[in-house]
């Protein structure tokens, strides 16, 4: 069943073309690594897709339909950014994630909280840039959603943190759900990949099961990346 | 969800408004305490004192109601905070509403604080008298009972803080279509937005003045303005600051509604 379509899709900046024509189908049950170098056109795709961006020209179809409540209902998606206030405690956070969203697991969401020994009573302002990105990643992950995106989750962790996330996201994924995870640390998550898209200049450029390309080019995804790519 | 959006908004909002709200009653109860004690030169000039905080924190409730209004918009539909109110399983339609009625919710919360702080304040027999004589005199001039004026005053008031926030809200919005200078550029589309609103007013008094004289006469004449006048404008000034809510409300539902692109 495709989760995720996008059609055409264009998104310019004034003259500045940030993506071009993407055409894209998302399967249900698939880890698909969104790949590219910064400024690719990665983030701008996934802004698109949930919302957060209008389309210049082009259309993005979640579930058969343009993004809206249904598409947000459905979609569980980990910016790059952290968009809690620093004001807030963690209990409050996952009491925002509990009122707005139907298929939020609280139970999950604490286990994941004491898991990492995250006080639950802890102001935002006083964690840690990697703290912060933990407790967004519980929250999403803790969401019973049928597509995860997540934007840059391994951004600017270490390689121990890097290992708690991709566990976080392996393990705690509903069934049957997709998982499109944009990064550019590719050997990091190759691993857990069934399809990679290449993206540059906005343009997408390969889509394809890891499994074929590794044995097409009798290389690793990071190498075909680097090969394809080098500046 | 708009309950739970309102829930949201209402407390970042009244999060600082209520410390200015507090501060203000504290000093008018200074005041009022002050103004208790006779002859005393030290509790006549702690009275000014605190007369003058009180009436500064007043000013603040009400314009800082607008400011952290348009603050909240901004940060939670385009900053940071937007990534995770646009992808709040809630339409485009109902966040905006929500920030609308928290503003007003805020505004009709910072007049009353401010009128009994006022009230707190000054509270006297002779003052009471001196304000009823007075208000009596206009009421008689309109033809009508105190209580309805005093209704009209604090509904015009509301009125014009109401538009007032909505061309903000609006400016933000166009201001955050384009993509770049977007806080310079929503800054001035809202004060344009206001310009313009005005202009039309004073157009719409002038089309107006063209079929009743002594509307006119407000217009381009020095000479003693006809009290009927007054009133004709002032309750068309009412209807027109209705249908401008009206419309810069549903402009902004329509612009919003038509995407948004966050920073």
């Amino acid at each position: 069943m495709t989760i995720l379509e996008c059609k055409k899709l264009c998104k310019n900046y004034d003259e500045k073309v940030a993506l071009k024509d993407v055409n894209l189908e998302v399967k249900s049950g698939k880890i698909i690594g969104l790949l590219g170098k910064n400024g690719s056109g990665k983030t701008t795709l996934i802004k698109l897709i949930n919302d957060l961006l209008t389309p210049t020209s082009g259309k993005v179809l979640v579930e058969g339909s343009a993004p809206g409540i249904n598409s947000k209902e459905v979609i569980s998606y980990l910016p790059e950014r952290t968009y809690f206030s620093s004001e807030m405690k963690v209990i409050d956070t996952i009491k925002y994630f509990e009122d707005f969203y139907k298929n939020f697991n609280k139970e999950k969401a604490f286990k994941l909280l004491k898991d990492l020994d995250l006080d639950i009573n802890m102001k935002i302002s006083k964690m840690s840039k990697g703290m912060r990105e933990k407790l967004q990643l519980i929250l999403v992950m803790s969401r019973d959603a049928k597509l995860y995106i997540l934007d840059e989750p391994l951004g600017g962790v270490d390689p121990a943190t890097r290992d708690y996330i991709l566990d976080t996201i392996l393990s705690n994924f509903c069934e049957g759900a997709s998982v499109i995870i944009s990064t550019h640390l590719i050997s990091d998550i190759e691993r857990i990949l069934d399809e990679v898209i290449f993206i540059d200049n906005g343009e997408v450029k390969l889509h394809e099961t890891t499994d074929d390309l590794r044995e097409k080019e009798n290389a690793s995804i990071d190498e075909i990346f680097r090969r394809m790519f080098k500046c | 969800m708009l309950k739970k959006l309102l829930k949201y908004d209402l407390k970042w909002t009244y999060k600082l408004l209520v410390i200015f709200y507090a501060l203000a009653l504290i000093f008018s109860c200074i005041t009022r305490l002050c103004s208790l004690v006779d002859n005393s030169a030290l509790f006549s000039v702690l009275k000014s004192i605190s007369a003058g905080f009180a009436i500064a924190m007043m000013v603040n409730a009400i314009i800082n109601c607008i400011m952290r209004s348009w603050v909240r918009f901004t940060k939670n539909m385009y900053k940071d905070e937007s990534y995770l109110t646009h992808t709040l399983p809630v339409s485009k339609n109902k966040l905006y509403l929500s920030k609308v009625l928290s503003a007003v919710i805020c505004m009709v919360t910072s007049i009353v604080v401010v009128i009994a702080c006022l009230f707190i304040c000054y509270y006297s027999k002779e003052n009471i008298s001196i304000l009823k004589n007075m208000l009596e005199l206009a009421a008689g001039t309109y033809d009508t009972t105190v209580i309805k004026l005093l209704l009209v005053l604090f509904f015009v008031l509301l009125l014009e803080m109401i538009f007032i926030i909505l061309v903000g809200y609006v400016g933000i919005i166009i201001g955050h279509k384009s993509n770049q200078n977007r806080m310079s550029k929503s800054v001035v589309m809202g004060v344009i937005l206001y310009i313009l609103t005005q202009m039309v007013t004073l157009l719409l008094i002038v089309i107006f003045g063209l079929f009743n004289k002594s509307v006119m006469n407000i217009v381009n004449t020095k000479d003693i303005i006809n009290i009927d006048a007054i009133k004709l404008v002032l309750f068309a000034g009412i209807f027109i600051y209705v249908v401008y809510i009206v419309i810069y409300y549903i402009a902004g539902k329509k612009l919003l509604e038509k995407g948004v692109n966050v920073d």
